[in-house]
């Protein structure tokens, strides 16, 4: 008997690994729920985000990308997150005027101590990313 | 002033600068091999200083030789080379006591393609093209047409929001008046912005399957500086060597974020793609995205920091959750 599998979104995150990787470990800890669809890859600071990075990801077929670093001002490299911030304003817009759904580039100021707030943010984009469906960008046959 | 005055006053300042071991270097245009063109004229040679032209046709955007030539250099640049330049200074390419500005009030440069179009002729078949204000008489067969000047001028010319240079060390003539169009130098993104996301998509993707990623619009961009691009990378492998239609695009769209507030709408990528590809309708809605989010315009102020290394503790936040 086959049964019908719901559609799960692929998201992947780059998590600032003084931050938001920490508030992620958090919220792992205290037992948080929270959509398995992400998975994680660990950078030094949200300031190592390349653009490349996010358009690769969405290349080999991520639904979407979750940038997660420090909240202003917090930054360990002391202003690594507003050159994320800066780099990620432009590479949204960007890429929604390529064509590029707005939903499928994400980011959050995530703490250490907000394990909830890390359940809220992964819960949320999934969410969306459900709404905008499959990645069918640089798919070859449409 | 007219051309021919410029052209004097350049061979004269060209060859002082030469003689007097201000520069070691002179870059300038000089005629090119095909009716109607320029090409780049590097030289240690006072002699080859009668060769420097200015006319409507002094198309390449110099300041790309900038980070190439050992020493010190004069350069003539118009308008958007100026700003090239600065934003070189800005990241530290270049240092401003190396170079000599000689700097042309530019008018606009003339498009052959749009008067290949207009006439319906090749540019062979053409006998002079002459500009004066607002009016470009072409003569073909004897017989002389006038034509208003936003026909001919380049996209980018009709969108210039500064002829003059910014920054200079001798100006050839005065500041320059300009003749804009600047609908129809956004005409392209107007439209594009007017169709739906996935529309626009698809857009893209018809344009770069003609891409043949010959970097071109990378290497004559003064912005594109990295000794070495992502692009060349093997460990990891940001992007297939085939030229398939997916990395084309990944390439474009990257590059174009990387000069995000250097790029200063000179226009040099689309004029040097092979394919046509309107690399343009990119690069500007960059140039007015940065303009619009940060007030930013690339190559103002030498002094100012690039725009990607610089913040404000508070802006852009709307997106972030």
């Amino acid at each position: 008997m086959e049964q019908e599998v719901e559609w799960e979104p692929k998201l992947l995150g780059f998590l600032c690994r003084w931050c938001s990787y920490a508030g992620a470990d958090l919220a792992g800890i205290s037992r948080k729920k929270y959509p398995a669809n992400i998975a994680v890859i660990k950078v030094p600071c949200s300031g190592r985000v390349d653009p490349l990075f996010i358009i690769k990801a969405l290349r080999l077929g991520f639904d979407g990308v979750l940038v997660s670093g420090c909240y202003p001002g917090d930054c360990h490299y002391q202003t690594g997150n507003y050159h994320a911030r800066r780099r990620l304003a432009i590479t949204k817009k960007f890429l929604e005027y390529m064509g590029v759904e707005p939903q499928r580039i994400q980011a959050s100021w995530v703490s250490a101590s907000e394990g909830g707030k890390f359940t809220k943010v992964v819960s949320e984009v999934t969410k969306e990313l459900k709404e905008v469906g499959t990645n069918q960008l640089f798919a070859d046959g449409r | 002033m007219e051309d021919r005055e410029r052209e004097q006053r350049l061979h004269h300042e060209a060859k002082t600068l030469l003689e007097q071991g201000q520069v070691d270097y002179i870059i300038g245009y000089e005629t090119g091999s095909l009716k109607f063109t320029t090409t780049p004229l590097i030289t240690k040679d006072e002699d080859d200083t009668d060769r420097l032209v200015v006319n409507p046709f002094i198309v390449n955007n110099l300041s790309v030789y900038l980070t190439e030539v050992k020493g010190k250099a004069g350069i003539v640049a118009k308008g958007c080379d100026s700003r090239s330049i600065v934003s070189l200074i800005q990241d530290n390419k270049i240092a401003r006591e190396d170079i000599v500005i000689m700097g042309i009030p530019c008018p606009g440069l003339i498009d052959l393609k749009k008067v290949e179009l207009l006439l319906g002729k090749d540019r062979d078949e053409l006998d002079n093209i002459t500009r004066e204000g607002d009016k470009v008489m072409i003569t073909v067969d004897g017989k002389e047409k006038d034509f208003p000047t936003t026909e001919v001028l380049f996209d980018n010319c009709l969108g210039c929001e500064f002829p003059t240079p910014q920054e200079y060390d001798v100006l050839l003539g005065e500041p320059s008046f300009s003749i804009t169009d600047k609908v129809a130098s956004r005409a392209r993104i107007k439209e594009l912005e007017a169709v739906s996301q996935g529309k626009r998509w698809n857009f893209w993707r018809e344009e770069f399957s003609r891409c043949i990623r010959c970097y071109a619009c990378r290497n004559v961009c003064p912005a594109c500086f990295c000794q070495r691009c992502f692009v060349e990378e093997t460990e990891p492998l940001w992007l297939m060597p085939v030229p398939r239609w997916q990395d084309n695009l990944m390439f474009q769209v990257v590059r174009n974020i990387h000069v995000a507030g250097r790029c200063t709408d000179c226009g040099e990528c689309e004029r040097v793609c092979p394919m046509n590809i309107p690399l343009r309708s990119l690069t500007r809605k960059m140039y007015e995205l940065v303009d619009e989010m940060f007030q930013y315009q690339a190559g103002m102020d030498k002094n100012a920091p690039p725009l990607l290394t610089a913040y404000e503790p508070t802006e852009a936040e709307d997106f972030m959750r």
